[in-house]
């Protein structure tokens, strides 16, 4: 049955979309943070998405068995953005350079929330995928009940 | 199987089934850089496929390709995706009457 094949490629789907949010959403609330381990401000973060095939060893057998492999989504790597960050004058602030300059993370809220709600779409794109699946999977339960 | 048009019904719900998979993989992965829409050809795949493996997975063309070489369209799979829950309910229930058909002449033997 290569129905429950899907819900795991969805599944995958919701699990990617969601670490796109929370990256997203660490990036909004560290908008202005000039203190990190790794000394400097902080840096925005992207999650890069790639296809990503669902095995596990029983879904592998019905799969071998019938049916084209689809390939879930999985996170490739989180990418740390590489533009430097803003220098805003103020020379009363504890992490401000000789100059009185302070480094900010270059974060713009429009370009994140923009990307938050493509996250949410996306979501609920795979949600809507996985219910259309499980609605199927139930007609087939259906049969055996007469 | 019961007869001919019910293994009919199977082998539709199992294209219907790994097409509904194929539209989940394209959904999921709608961000993914470079990733291309998939599909099969249905029509072309239930007259000649009767046991329904060895599918060809083909991309379709027409579609617009995004800036990052992604091509998936969100209003296709969800066309596709409402139209495949509506084609298997279909068949569910066709092969829900032939099964009931057979179950009830196994009723009228039983009595006597």
């Amino acid at each position: 049955m290569s129905l429950f094949g899907a819900l795991s490629v969805s599944a995958s789907g919701l699990a990617a979309q969601r670490d796109r949010a929370t990256a997203i959403a660490e990036n909004l609330a560290n908008s202005e943070t000039t203190r990190t381990p790794e000394g400097g401000p902080y840096r925005r973060k992207d999650v890069i998405f790639e296809p990503e095939s669902q095995v596990s060893p029983f879904s592998a057998v019905f799969q071998a068995e019938f049916g084209p492999q689809a390939a879930g989504v999985g996170v490739a790597e989180v990418v740390e953005e590489t533009r430097p960050p803003i220098m805003k004058y103020d020379p009363g602030h504890p992490d401000a350079n000789p100059q009185g300059y302070v480094a900010l993370p270059n974060i713009n809220p429009a370009e994140e929330m923009v990307d938050l709600m493509g996250a949410s779409r996306g979501y609920q794109a795979n949600a809507a995928a996985m219910s259309a699946v499980k609605d199927m999977v139930s007609k087939s339960i259906d049969l055996m009940r007469l | 199987m019961l007869d001919p048009i019910a293994s009919r019904l199977e082998n539709y719900m199992d294209l219907l089934a790994a097409r509904q998979k194929l539209v989940a993989s394209n959904v999921a992965n709608i961000d993914t850089p470079g990733y291309r829409t998939r599909d099969i050809d249905f029509q072309f795949e239930y007259m000649s496929h009767v046991d329904g493996t060895g599918l060809d997975v083909i991309e379709p063309d027409g579609l617009t390709v995004k800036n990052d070489g992604n091509n998936v369209s969100l209003d296709r799979e969800s066309r596709l995706m409402a139209e495949n829950a509506l084609r298997f309910s279909m068949a569910s229930t066709l092969l829900r009457g032939e099964i009931q058909t057979m179950k009830r002449a196994i009723d009228e033997g039983k009595s006597s």
